[in-house]
């Protein structure tokens, strides 16, 4: 059988920079094809030279055994190979009919768009992909999971033969990926070939016929999920044993430092509960929308709550601001470090400063520059951020050192109680090993802290408690060595 | 027909109302029904507001920015914003004035003076896009040159005496004894009903709700967006040369003195209709409701003999107004 498409011994180079070399890939009809490798490793470049974005300097692409040379994505995806971008390429101000079909609609001959054609083409592709989204709403009113679906909606409609999807759940809940597995199972059976990228190896697993690595710009080997494992897909990954995933769990102290009481903000949250001790990791587990960042969000001044308490140290806490968060020693690591955490268009060391300047103004308040440098010099080697140089945009960073420099803002502002919400959400393995020994590290040197994270394995390795949200609610707090994943799952459903 | 239904289901359900219809919908009625409100305020005080004499003077003032307000509309959709019109205006008045003064043929003039606007319109697109400025920049230098160009040109003072059929354009209509249905109207109808229509319907006209909704997302489309740029600055530089014809043969003369803080005037009337400054968002029904209000609340103000500083105060005020009804609506429906 002749593979739908064929990648031969591709190279690509930036500069004197090599990304890719020698790489050979092939993907059958009907099947789920998994890459995997850690960040840089050439997973992106790889896709980016099928989907036309980049040109390859050596290799041939071959679809159907034809040889290709795509010049652009639109081009790709004429030929049939649709690739589903990281980032949402949707506009959400339209509707998701003219999203999927723009520069396609159906029109008469002056070029007039037939509406109804328009919506019944886009619900006849939801009929094939098994979905039920309304044609003529606006994207931007559907959740991020749906709006990926609409987006693989999107790469399908141009009957696309070859489906590449990078990262497709990211951002999406424990539910959404159910359901994007059973679109990309009914996708299998008739007979698309499906590239999936994902860090997340749990899923690869689940929904790969066979798993290819990259690592360093080669290709390490392709593995079959069933006779292989996590731990030797990261091995190859890496390239060394990472040894335990997480870091060894601390000796967390007796003395409560956050107590929160019966906080309630309907219909967001209801009577939350819990307790963080000094140098303890508790981790907030719970599908997307279940309250966790709400709840993080109004513990740090940043959105009110209309009942309860909120204790740090045994005194009363009443925050109106992150502001006055912040002043207490509580630091909240967003979720979406792009919006939120990070200014993207300056430098590492004012972003890594940007949260603690008080500390580093004058009676006056001019900056002491000195100070500033020293401390984000300070910092970057603490957390291992690289390149070592600060005066770097932060948009020339990777994702993985975007998220450490993150943390280090965080360090700097000297917090008693720091909460992580999805710390390694979209950072590759070995960056994910970092963060988790920098958190530990955090705990071990007294700091309370809470992750949440809707990784499973994150949460029960990391963790020294778990509590589990559900609807709003506090379903459960675990406690143990041995806290078991579907335990976890079930309070989190149920 | 939509005034009426948001008003009755107003009065029962303000939920449903949010629901049943879009927030341009929601926006353009808002606005036609200020216009209404406002216009019977404005006559039960000054019965002469109505009259066919005054309603000419509001047309006259009315159609250069209608039509300006076209190009602005598609501008501002796709994110951008274009100064220069208010430079491309009074440009393309002296322009056309001069040649006719020079003896050229009026369509051969009037063609070389709307090439003109398009091409001012390709420069600004060029700058844009080339040195990658944002276009409030690259637009703004252009209207300054041109400003100083069209004084240089007409040495400060107006250009006058033009032939005789050349006036056809701006002062001739259908005469109906008391009123004169002046040609330009039809001009103008005939853009904005075409335009709209276009911006509604048409495959490519289209394309200007992805660039400005997602520019990003139009590029993956495969939408070429700088050439895309280039059609609708041109587009908006000729609508202003339109406009600017229209104003010479309305007035029989052309000065560097039209169009002051016309820019302003135009963007503020597309904004009141609706469109978005980032993009995505507007219609051309929406801004020239817009256009119309703003002609209504200067002629208002004009007449009154109240201060005409209070007029700024107004339109200022109902800019704020508008901008606060279109986040209300937003936030309401998001939750």
């Amino acid at each position: 059988m002749t593979p739908v498409l064929e990648i031969r011994r591709a190279s690509k180079s930036f500069g004197s920079h090599r990304v890719l070399h020698d790489v050979s890939f092939a993907v059958y009809a009907g099947e789920v094809h998994a890459l995997v490798g850690e960040n840089g490793a050439g997973k992106s470049t790889l896709m980016n030279i099928i989907g036309g974005i980049h040109r390859r300097d050596a290799g041939e692409i071959m679809l159907n055994a034809e040889p290709i040379d795509p010049l652009d994505p639109w081009q790709a995806r004429q030929l049939g190979i649709s690739v589903v971008f990281q980032e949402l390429s949707l506009t959400p101000n339209m509707t998701v009919a003219q999203n999927i079909f723009v520069r396609r609609e159906p029109t008469s001959a002056l070029g007039l768009i037939h509406w109804r054609q328009l919506n019944d083409d886009a619900r006849a592709l939801f009929e094939r992909i098994g979905i039920d989204i309304s044609p003529t709403e606006l994207v931007g009113n559907y959740s991020v999971g749906i709006q990926q679906i609409i987006e693989i909606a999107k790469a399908i409609s141009f009957d696309a033969k070859v489906l590449i999807m990078d990262e497709p759940t990211s951002a999406l809940s424990e539910s959404e990926v159910d359901r994007l597995f059973s679109i990309i199972a009914e996708l299998k059976q008739q007979g698309v070939a499906i590239v999936f990228i994902s860090h997340k190896l749990g899923e690869v697993l689940r929904i790969a016929d066979r798993v290819s690595v990259l690592r360093d710009g080669e290709m390490v080997g392709v593995v079959n999920p069933s006779d292989s494992n996590q731990d030797e897909i990261i091995h190859m990954m890496v390239g060394r044993s990472l040894g335990d995933l997480y870091p060894a769990k601390g000796v967390v102290s007796d003395e409560v430092l956050l107590e929160v009481e019966g906080l309630s903000h309907p219909p967001l949250f209801h009577d939350i509960s819990f307790s963080l001790r000094r140098g303890e990791i508790l981790g907030i587990a719970g599908l997307i929308g279940a309250g966790r960042t709400e709840v993080a969000r109004a513990i740090f001044g940043a959105d009110r709550y209309s009942r309860g308490s909120v204790k740090l140290a045994g005194i009363k806490l009443d925050l109106k601001s992150p502001r006055q968060a912040i002043a207490h020693g509580i630091v909240y690591l967003t979720e979406d470090r792009k919006v939120m955490g990070l200014f993207l268009s300056m430098t590492m060391r004012d972003n890594i400063v940007s949260s603690s300047l008080a500390r580093f103004t004058d009676a006056l308040g001019l900056l002491k520059h000195r100070a500033i440098a020293d401390e984000s010099l300070r910092a970057i080697k603490q957390n291992d951020i690289r390149p070592r140089d600060d005066l770097l945009s932060m948009t020339s960073l990777s994702g993985g050192n975007q998220q450490k420099s993150l943390l280090a803002k965080c360090l700097s502002a000297n917090p008693k109680v720091l909460i992580a919400d999805e710390p390694t959400r979209g950072v590759d393995v070995g960056a994910k090993v970092k963060i988790h020994q920098a958190l530990r590290d955090l705990a071990n040197r007294g700091i309370g802290v809470i992750v949440i994270s809707s990784e499973l394995p994150e949460v029960l390795g990391l963790s020294d408690r778990v509590v589990v949200f559900r609807e709003g609610h506090v379903s459960a707090v675990l406690d143990g060595d041995n806290i078991a994943q579907a335990d976890v799952m079930r309070y989190a459903v149920q | 027909m939509h005034d009426m239904q948001i008003l009755k289901s107003k009065q029962s359900d303000g939920a449903g109302l949010l629901q049943r219809f879009s927030l341009e919908t929601l926006q353009i009625g808002g606005l036609a029904l200020a216009i209404v409100v406002f216009a019977i305020i404005v006559q039960m005080n000054f019965p002469v507001f109505l009259s066919l004499p005054n309603i000419n003077v509001m047309i006259v003032n009315f159609l250069p920015e209608a039509i300006i307000a076209l190009g602005m509309t598609i501008v501002i959709i796709t994110a951008g914003i274009d100064l220069s019109v208010a430079g491309i205006y009074p440009f393309s008045a002296i322009i056309v004035g001069l040649l006719l003064l020079a003896g050229a043929p009026i369509p051969l003039a009037i063609i070389i003076t709307l090439a003109a606007g398009a091409f001012i319109g390709a420069i600004n697109a060029f700058i844009s896009n080339t040195f990658r400025v944002h276009p409030f920049i690259a637009t703004l230098a252009i209207l300054l040159i041109l400003r100083g160009v069209n004084i240089i040109i007409t040495g400060g003072s107006p250009v006058s005496g033009f032939p005789e059929t050349f006036a056809i354009v701006g002062q001739r209509g259908i005469d109906f004894g008391t009123f004169l249905l002046r040609y330009s109207v039809f001009i103008w109808l005939a853009l904005a009903l075409l335009i709209g229509y276009l911006l509604r319907n048409h495959r490519f006209w289209r394309l200007s709700y992805f660039i400005g909704g997602n520019r990003r997302s139009a590029r993956m489309s495969g939408v070429n967006v700088e050439r895309y740029l280039y059609f609708v600055y041109m587009l908006s530089g000729a609508l202003a040369a339109v406009a600017g014809v229209i104003v010479a043969s309305q007035f029989n003369a052309a000065s560097n003195s039209y169009g002051q803080n016309l820019e302003l005037r135009v963007i503020t009337a597309v904004v009141i209709g609706g469109a978005d400054l980032n993009g995505g968002a507007g219609s051309v029904l929406g801004s020239m409701l817009g256009v119309l209000f703003i002609a209504m609340i200067y002629n208002a103000f004009a007449m009154s003999g109240i201060s005409t500083y209070w007029q700024d105060v107004v339109v200022g005020a109902m800019l704020l107004a508008s901008i606060l009804m279109g986040e209300v609506l937003k936030r309401r429906r998001a939750n």
